[in-house]
């Protein structure tokens, strides 16, 4: 704390104390509703896979178009696990989830099996989108595809992962995704304590997983993330294999993404094939974009904005949101290139140029 | 001498022998119009004993209460025609066949129900019609319902109902029905012979026929028929395995057909797309909603048709909206291009995520303006198919979209390379910073380019208002696809371009029966990351010193 005062760091100093101490505290004075909470709390997960991206993008240069996808596995992992903790508690008392009696399955299928047990669980939902973006992403880099060829390939990777979670034959619940989850490593997850404490758990590895992103930014690895996305052929040049640092960073934000669908799950209660579609990925870009890509500051601060503004749009104003996600779209990248965080520096230098123009 | 005599009179008798029934009948039917009850009810009984082909269309009218006196005709209502102020009907001949009525100027003639004369039975004598229904309705005017009658026919089949089935299949009109009506006559026929060699000629008659219910027929005839002789039963098991390998083919050639077709749909769009991404470098993602604009702009132009003519509609108003689509998306295009695209040529990224914005805001508006789900009906030419075989029908509308590919593709490539502007595009495609200093105005050009692109995505929206309903985001549906075909074709490159769309429209089609429709978009993708491993940049990469970054 003496540090961030001492370096002037007043938006993390803003940021907790608003996030750790007045709203939990309002919560329990009875002024802010548990609802509330748990939508800040939502919202603390898209802005962690947001931080993932913004390495991907804002620091690589490359534009991934499916980080939802990565962020669902991880939410999928999670909800299988608590489908089965709370097995032989559904409507039909059978040790298989419900919508599986619906489709006439009666053996829970073997990819099921190591989800019964919440440390096994959390460590599939994160290796296998780590996993599954390691394999994708070496065969992408190795051809050298990027920039928009990447953008394009990624979006189709979207398209068809989200038509196949939508079948009933892959066992993940097809349109309907998995719902009805009752505990949480023994927690009662209707429970407004629960709802706090998945809040301020958010909030830590938010905060957690930001520190962890910028460390790496800083280091050296950091320094060559950034040399490749200003000028790809001089590094290769400078005898760095280019295709190991793409995967390893495309690996590390799939399995951040991974860690915010873990958390997202629980505080939703739900999870469909509906938030990992080509939309849902593309709209995490503009988290990003609007916020100030290259800075994570800006990550986190623009995917707050953005679902701020959307559950104040759609609740007042119904129908009128697509219009204005698309013009935040276009506004944002004809205007503000550095983002949000990056308008005030932007003003200044305009007038500074104005500034020595009449000079 | 005196026998070939006798069967020349019993030919002629036979030759007359409609006449003759159907003059009795004649008088029949006149008297279904008599305003005495008896008289009436006695000649709808003695119609109905008499079982004549020629009578059912009366008896039909009958049953669905649409029997009418018309200036002492009988006749019965069709297709009705409301219009402002009063509704008409269109109103056919019933007896001796069927036959619309014209007025002097051989248009359908449209009379007020008040002008006809409804002729009533009894709730009773409805009722005694019923046992009748599978005779009458092989003459329905319902199509659907003629084929109901044959089948009712195939499923229990009696001697003696032959020479109706016959004298109505003389009657028939419709190709696809005649080989139903020849099949049920065969099929008849074989279950109530007795000889070997009647079944074998049967049986032969079956299979030079092709009818779609024959390999079942021929199935359950082998089980259910004993005992055979073991000639027969060789010859109908050879007579199913031809038509099943013939199914078969017919198979194979449909699915090539609809790769084909799928695959000129997807060239339609990424001809637009690969032209704009190859001479800009904007990877145009409201390309789609270019597409979706086409089809709204077919339903604008069938919409003001409709309130021009009074409610009516013709055809023309389709072949009127290709050209208007491509202007109306072409200026959409040209707008977006000066107000949004032109600042961002050299940051394809950014371009991207501007024209996914311009995308959203589109479909928000479509669906404000036009709501959710609104169609266009194919005019009359493009509906149907061409039989071209038995049971191998290819519909005309994807017959017009392969056909309206391939002229755009010649087009396009005319107009790139044998037209001047076509060389100033290609050369600002080539080489942006040359060409501005050879004195062509870039701006232009790409003002034009976008024109053009999203002009060919309207088209390709006018298309697809013929196969599918249109709603807000139906640009999404082949949009990726079609992006996949840019990349695979190679940027920019026509013939690329073409090959690509082909290919993957094909290859969807082929996986799609084997695996599920899902399953064979994945392993398209596959196929692509792999075959991109060798060939990074497309089937055809741009060459020289361009290539590089």
């Amino acid at each position: 704390m003496k540090a961030l005062l001492k370096n002037r760091s007043y938006d993390y100093i803003i940021f907790i104390a608003l996030f750790l101490l007045i709203l939990p505290l309002g919560h329990l004075l009875g002024v802010i509703s548990v609802n509330t909470i748990s939508l800040w709390g939502r919202y603390f997960c898209f802005a962690i896979a947001a931080i993932g991206l913004d390495m991907l993008w804002g620091y690589t240069g490359i534009l991934c178009m499916c980080q939802a996808l990565f962020f669902c596995m991880g939410g999928y992992g999670i909800a299988m696990h608590m489908l089965l903790s709370a097995s032989g508690e559904g409507t039909y008392g059978k040790a298989i989830p419900d919508f599986m009696v619906w489709n006439q399955v009666t053996e829970l299928p073997f990819f099921w099996e190591p989800f019964h047990y919440f440390p096994l669980a959390l460590i599939c939902a994160l290796i296998v989108p780590g996993l599954f973006a390691g394999v994708f992403g070496y065969f992408i880099f190795r051809s050298r595809l990027k920039g928009v060829y990447f953008a394009i390939i990624t979006q189709a990777l979207a398209l068809a992962m989200w038509l196949i979670f939508l079948r009933n034959e892959t066992m993940l619940g097809g349109t309907n995704g998995l719902t009805d989850f009752k505990q949480l490593a023994g927690l009662d997850l209707t429970a407004a304590s629960t709802k706090l404490l998945l809040y301020i758990t958010s909030c830590l590895v938010l905060i957690g997983v930001y520190i962890g992103s910028k460390k790496l930014v800083n280091s050296k690895f950091g320094k060559v993330l950034v040399a490749i996305r200003d000028s790809e052929s001089r590094i290769r040049y400078t005898s760095y294999e280019i295709k190991n640092y793409q995967v390893t960073i495309f690996v590390i934000a799939a399995v951040i993404a991974a860690i915010g669908g873990i958390l997202y799950v629980p505080q939703t209660g739900i999870i469909t094939p509906g938030r990992m579609d080509v939309k849902a990925s593309i709209e995490m870009i503009i988290w990003v974009a609007l916020g100030g890509r290259g800075k994570l500051k800006g990550a986190v601060f623009g995917t707050l904005l953005v679902n701020f503004l959307y559950s104040i749009f759609t609740s007042t104003l119904p129908g009128s949101w697509l219009y204005v996600i698309g013009i935040l779209f276009i506004v944002t990248v004809l205007y503000l290139d550095q983002g949000v965080i990056g308008l005030p520096q932007q003003i200044k230098t305009y007038f500074a140029k104005r500034k020595s123009a009449k000079l | 001498m005196v026998k070939r005599k006798t069967a020349l009179y019993i030919r002629l008798l036979l030759a007359l022998l409609p006449l003759i029934i159907c003059a009795t009948n004649d008088g029949d039917i006149r008297l279904l119009m008599s305003p005495d009850k008896a008289t009436k009810s006695d000649a709808f009984s003695r119609l109905l004993a008499a079982k004549q082909v020629a009578t059912f269309p009366v008896l039909n009218a009958i049953n669905s209460k649409k029997l009418f006196a018309y200036n002492g005709q009988l006749v019965s209502i069709g297709e009705k025609n409301s219009t402002a102020n009063q509704v008409t009907y269109d109103v056919f001949l019933l007896f001796p066949e069927i036959k619309t009525l014209t007025d002097k100027n051989n248009a359908p003639l449209k009379v007020p129900l008040s002008a006809l004369q409804p002729i009533k039975f009894s709730r009773k004598e409805r009722l005694s019609l019923i046992p009748l229904l599978p005779y009458i309705n092989l003459t329905s005017t319902d199509k659907d319902l003629r084929k109901l009658a044959y089948t009712q026919f195939q499923n229990t089949p009696k001697l003696e109902d032959i020479s109706i089935l016959e004298a109505a299949s003389a009657k028939e009109t419709d190709t696809e029905l005649m080989r139903f009506a020849a099949e049920t006559i065969a099929i008849v026929k074989l279950l109530n012979a007795t000889t070997p060699e009647a079944q074998i000629a049967q049986i032969r008659r079956l299979e030079a026929n092709k009818g779609d219910n024959t390999v079942f027929l021929l199935n359950s005839y082998l089980e259910n028929t004993t005992p055979l002789t073991p000639n027969v039963q060789k010859r109908a098991r050879e007579a199913i395995t031809n038509l099943n390998d013939r199914a078969t083919r017919i198979d194979w050639i449909q699915n090539l057909f609809s790769g084909l077709s799928l695959g000129s749909i997807l060239i339609l769009i990424a001809l637009g797309l690969s032209i704009i991404y190859g001479l800009a470098g904007v990877i145009n993602m409201a390309h789609g909603e270019f597409m979706m604009i086409g089809a709204y702009t077919t339903f604008c132009v069938q919409e003001l048709f409709k309130i021009s003519n009074g409610g009516a509609l013709s055809d023309a108003f389709f072949w009127l909206s290709i050209p208007i689509a491509f202007l109306v998306s072409g200026t959409f295009g040209l707008v977006i291009e000066r107000l949004i695209i032109r600042k961002l040529y050299g940051s394809p990224l950014q371009s991207l995520l501007a024209t996914w914005g311009v995308s959203l805001v589109f479909i928000q508006l479509a669906r404000t303006i036009f709501g959710d789900l609104t169609s266009v009906k194919a005019p009359a030419l493009l509906s149907g198919g061409w039989h071209v075989a038995p049971q191998l029908v290819l519909p005309y509308n994807r017959i017009f979209i392969i056909i309206i590919t391939t002229v755009m593709i010649i087009l396009t490539f005319l107009f790139l390379y044998k037209s001047r502007l076509g060389l100033r595009i290609r050369a600002v495609t080539q080489n942006r910073n040359m060409s501005a200093c050879l004195g062509i105005s870039t701006k232009k050009i790409d003002a034009m380019t976008f024109f053009i692109g999203s002009g060919i995505a309207g088209i390709a929206g006018c298309c697809m208002t013929l196969i599918g309903n249109i709603v807000p985001d139906m640009g999404q549906t082949y949009i990726v696809d079609s992006f996949l075909v840019v990349v695979t074709g190679g940027v920019g490159n026509l013939f690329g371009t073409i090959v690509a769309g082909l290919g993957i429209g094909q290859f969807t089609k082929i996986l799609e029966p084997i695996f599920h429709a899902v399953y064979g978009k994945v392993i398209i993708l596959g196929i692509i990351i792999f075959f991109l491993q060798f060939k990074p940049r497309g089937l055809f990469p741009p060459k020289g010193r361009i290539a590089d970054d």
